[in-house]
């Protein structure tokens, strides 16, 4: 027995440490992601906390007071809410959930980014890698579930890996046509230690990735002359013209070359809508004469647009006796839809500033005068309609009272349905990054969430969030986000009791046959309450505009519920997949 | 239908070659065959994927859309005439005590095919060359009595006297796409 004392001493002196020069110690993972965010200049993260994110989030603790993170009540709000921060502020959004659920919760944000070209980073929770592969608890492979719907998703397993994934994440999500990037971070790699000195070096370019901002001046210069020799040349414009920040731009080559112009839904506030080059918006719900006038133009300057279905209805009808001009950041949207004679590979900021120097000053008073005679016919029988004040409130003037007392200055966040195309055809946008809505996807649930992340995005703007009553029954849950964020959102809901958009379908194209399209709705300003969140119901016409007074005035979050009219349909009308010349206009 | 042979050169990297088929099963395109291996240079994969297609638009759209995905260094959609291309088959042959013999001169000079391995009472050969040439073969072995048989994806490389490796960049330059 002895013997066996002897050996333990014996061990005990050998494990001892040697009075040598202390081993360096190193960032973990998690700490390193921290250093990563900062190294990019993200103030901002939104998420929820869970398992196999918990030493992100135990690192996170530490740096509480550079990064500031917003506790959602459900992942698809951090993935809505990235969205909206990231649309009106131009910066890269980021969310930071758990592994599984937290995963797949945040999938239906992650499509609706790539498809909106929404920057973001998404850093999800893993299991240990060690457990990878063997259905381990809230394992889910989000490399693969992600893989269709992200622009780029990499699984990190070392801790060493950090700084350089997360460098080309931020690349990736922001340069080119931005995206979704998810970045799957394995449990073990947030704890361990790095073995190297954590740097960071911002990634400008890759082998296997650089798109082209500069467009090639041959093809600029076959843009300018179809450009100049068109006689009744039409810009449509998109959201690429507002990611590009290319505002000024495309204000400045529109009124050197006085073309008229139009805007895709996306592309909404990024130019006046008083300006009197603008002549609307089109798409299946968008205004009579840009629709129309697609019809009649000889050349069509698409700038950051790609010809999607509900912008062209059929699209082997959309504009086929003009030349394209398509200036365009991805290679692959050219010619994807409509065959451009002359493509423009490159920014929307860069194309228009090249473009300028060659493009004559114009004057098409005549070619412009032919949409503002399409424009009365349109106001005759909708706009008229709508605003007709009589019967039940209807969206129309609620979303115009609106436009009035904010001054067109505010910046709306849509859900999706009727509301949506009431307020972009009535809301007179005034500055840029103000109309926040799902477009691509068409994601009912995204107003409450985009809404707060668009309030931390821009903390100074007016932000009004219009919600239908079945949207906003979809992620309801956010109302606590709102609250305990403590951040001064205002939400209209505009209730009809009714699924509305698709009720208008089925009173057209379905012999009114109304398949599961009324709700019984909750009493959303009791639930509002319970939340702490202050609201009344309008349901007087005389009510109406104290009652939006009364919200604006409010300094916290606020919730303005208006009852409209149950069954009103929008017009004009573009039935899905005939051509933009059989629009209706009732 | 036209057949296309796509070649997609990317970086060596984990879940790659999902990312890529992941486009085909969007677009509703079915995969001929598949070859993937590492190229002259270290760290760069080359895929070779044969696809039939009616238009040649759809092709293009398609190149395109790979040509998106990071990672992918470059893409290339060829026509058949465009390409030296070949295939390798193995076919198992049941040669047993009293049966016909197989006749290896015939399979040797006529059809360009080597026995590689002799069994008991099977035989091995190997052939090489196009789909037409491998199946004309099918047919002329397939009295013997064919008891496995196994075919690989097509491997291409283009005719113009350029490697294909020399339109990756050292660094970054403009990547083209041909059809």
């Amino acid at each position: 027995m002895g013997n066996l004392l002897d050996i333990e001493l014996k061990q005990e002196t050998l494990s001892a440490p040697t009075p040598t020069k202390e081993a360096p110690v190193f960032l973990s993972g998690a700490q390193a992601m921290m250093e990563c965010l900062l190294a990019e200049s993200v103030d901002n993260i939104f998420g929820y906390p869970g398992g196999a994110i918990m030493p992100t989030y135990d690192a996170l603790y530490d740096y509480i007071d550079r990064i500031k993170h917003t506790l959602v009540r459900h992942e698809q709000g951090a993935g809505h809410a990235a969205q909206g921060y990231a649309r009106v502020s131009g910066r890269t959004g980021v969310c930071l959930v758990t592994s599984g659920p937290g995963g797949t919760n945040l999938i239906t944000p992650i499509a609706d980014a790539i498809i909106d070209c929404t920057p973001l980073v998404c850093i999800v929770g893993q299991v240990k890698s060690t457990l990878l592969g063997t259905d381990a608890f809230q394992e889910t492979d989000m490399i693969g579930v992600t893989t269709p719907v992200c622009k780029w998703n990499y699984q990190i397993t070392d801790p060493d890996e950090v700084p350089e994934i997360m460098a080309k994440a931020f690349f990736i999500a922001k340069s080119g046509k931005p995206g979704p990037v998810v970045i799957d971070f394995a449990r073990d790699a947030q704890a361990a230690k790095m073995t190297k000195p954590f740097v960071y070096k911002k990634v400008e370019k890759m082998v296997s990735y650089s798109p082209r901002v500069v467009p090639k001046q041959d093809q600029i210069e076959k843009a300018a002359e179809l450009i100049n020799k068109a006689k009744r040349p039409y810009i449509l414009f998109g959201h690429g013209v507002l990611i590009a920040d290319a505002v000024q731009e495309l204000l400045d080559f529109v009124e050197k070359t006085d073309i008229p112009c139009a805007s895709t839904l996306l592309g909404l506030s990024a130019m006046p809508n008083n300006h009197p080059n603008y002549m609307g918006w089109l798409g299946m719900h968008g205004m009579y004469s840009p629709n129309v006038m697609t019809d009649e133009c000889d050349v069509l300057i698409a700038i950051g647009m790609r010809f999607d279905d509900r912008v062209t209805g059929d699209s082997t009808k959309f504009v086929k006796q003009a030349r394209i001009v398509h200036i365009e950041i991805d290679p692959s949207e050219v010619d994807k839809i409509k065959k451009a004679e002359a493509p423009v590979i490159g920014d929307a900021k860069e194309a228009l500033k090249m473009l300028m120097p060659l493009v004559k000053k114009g004057d098409f008073t005549g070619w412009k005068n032919e949409f503002r005679k399409l424009d009365v016919k349109e106001y005759d029988k909708v706009t008229l309609r709508d605003l007709s004040q009589e019967g039940k409130i209807k969206m129309a003037e609620v979303v115009a009272l609106l436009s009035d007392k904010t001054n067109g200055e505010a910046c709306i966040v849509v859900d999706v349905g009727q509301h949506q195309m009431v307020t972009a055809r009535y809301y007179q946008f005034k500055k840029p990054n103000s109309y926040i809505a799902s477009g691509g996807l068409g994601t009912m649930g995204f107003a409450i969430p985009a809404s707060f992340g668009a309030k931390v995005g821009a903390p100074d703007r007016e932000i009004v969030g219009i919600i239908g009553d079945g949207c906003f029954q979809m992620t309801i849950q956010e109302l606590g986000t709102i609250a305990q964020s403590g951040l001064a959102v205002k939400m209209i809901i505009l209730n009809n009791n009714f699924l509305g958009m698709v009720r208008q379908w089925q009173q057209l194209f379905f012999d009114n046959r109304y398949s599961f399209v009324e709700l019984q709705n909750p009493d959303f300003i009791t639930i509002a309450k319970g939340f702490g969140i202050d609201g009344h119901t309008c349901n007087e016409r005389e009510n109406l505009s104290d009652s939006l007074d009364k919200m604006l005035a409010s300094k916290k979050a606020y919730l303005l519920e208006v009852i409209v009219e149950k069954e009103e349909n929008v017009f004009p009308m573009v039935p899905a997949g005939t051509s933009v010349s059989e629009i209706r206009l009732e | 239908m036209t057949t296309y042979t796509i070649c997609v050169f990317t970086e060596n990297s984990i879940g790659l070659l999902n990312k890529i088929t992941i486009i085909f099963t969007r677009r509703r395109i079915n995969i001929e065959s598949l070859t993937v291996s590492e190229t002259e240079r270290k760290g760069i994969s080359r895929f070779t994927i044969v696809i039939k297609h009616e238009k040649r638009e759809e092709v293009e759209k398609l190149v395109r859309q790979i040509r998106k995905i990071i990672e992918v260094l470059a893409v290339f959609g060829y026509l058949n005439e465009d390409i030296v291309y070949n295939e390798i088959a193995l076919f198992k042959i049941s040669t047993p005590l009293n049966g016909k013999s197989v006749d290896v001169e015939t399979i040797n000079k006529v059809y360009k095919a080597w026995v590689v391995y002799w069994g008991l009472d099977y035989v091995v050969i190997e052939k090489t060359g196009t789909e037409t040439e491998i199946f004309e073969f099918f047919k002329y072995i397939k009295p013997h009595g064919i008891i496995e048989f196994v075919r690989s994806g097509r491997v291409a490389v283009g005719k113009t006297p350029k490697g294909l490796i020399e339109y990756l960049p050292e660094e970054i330059t403009e990547w083209e796409y041909y059809l």
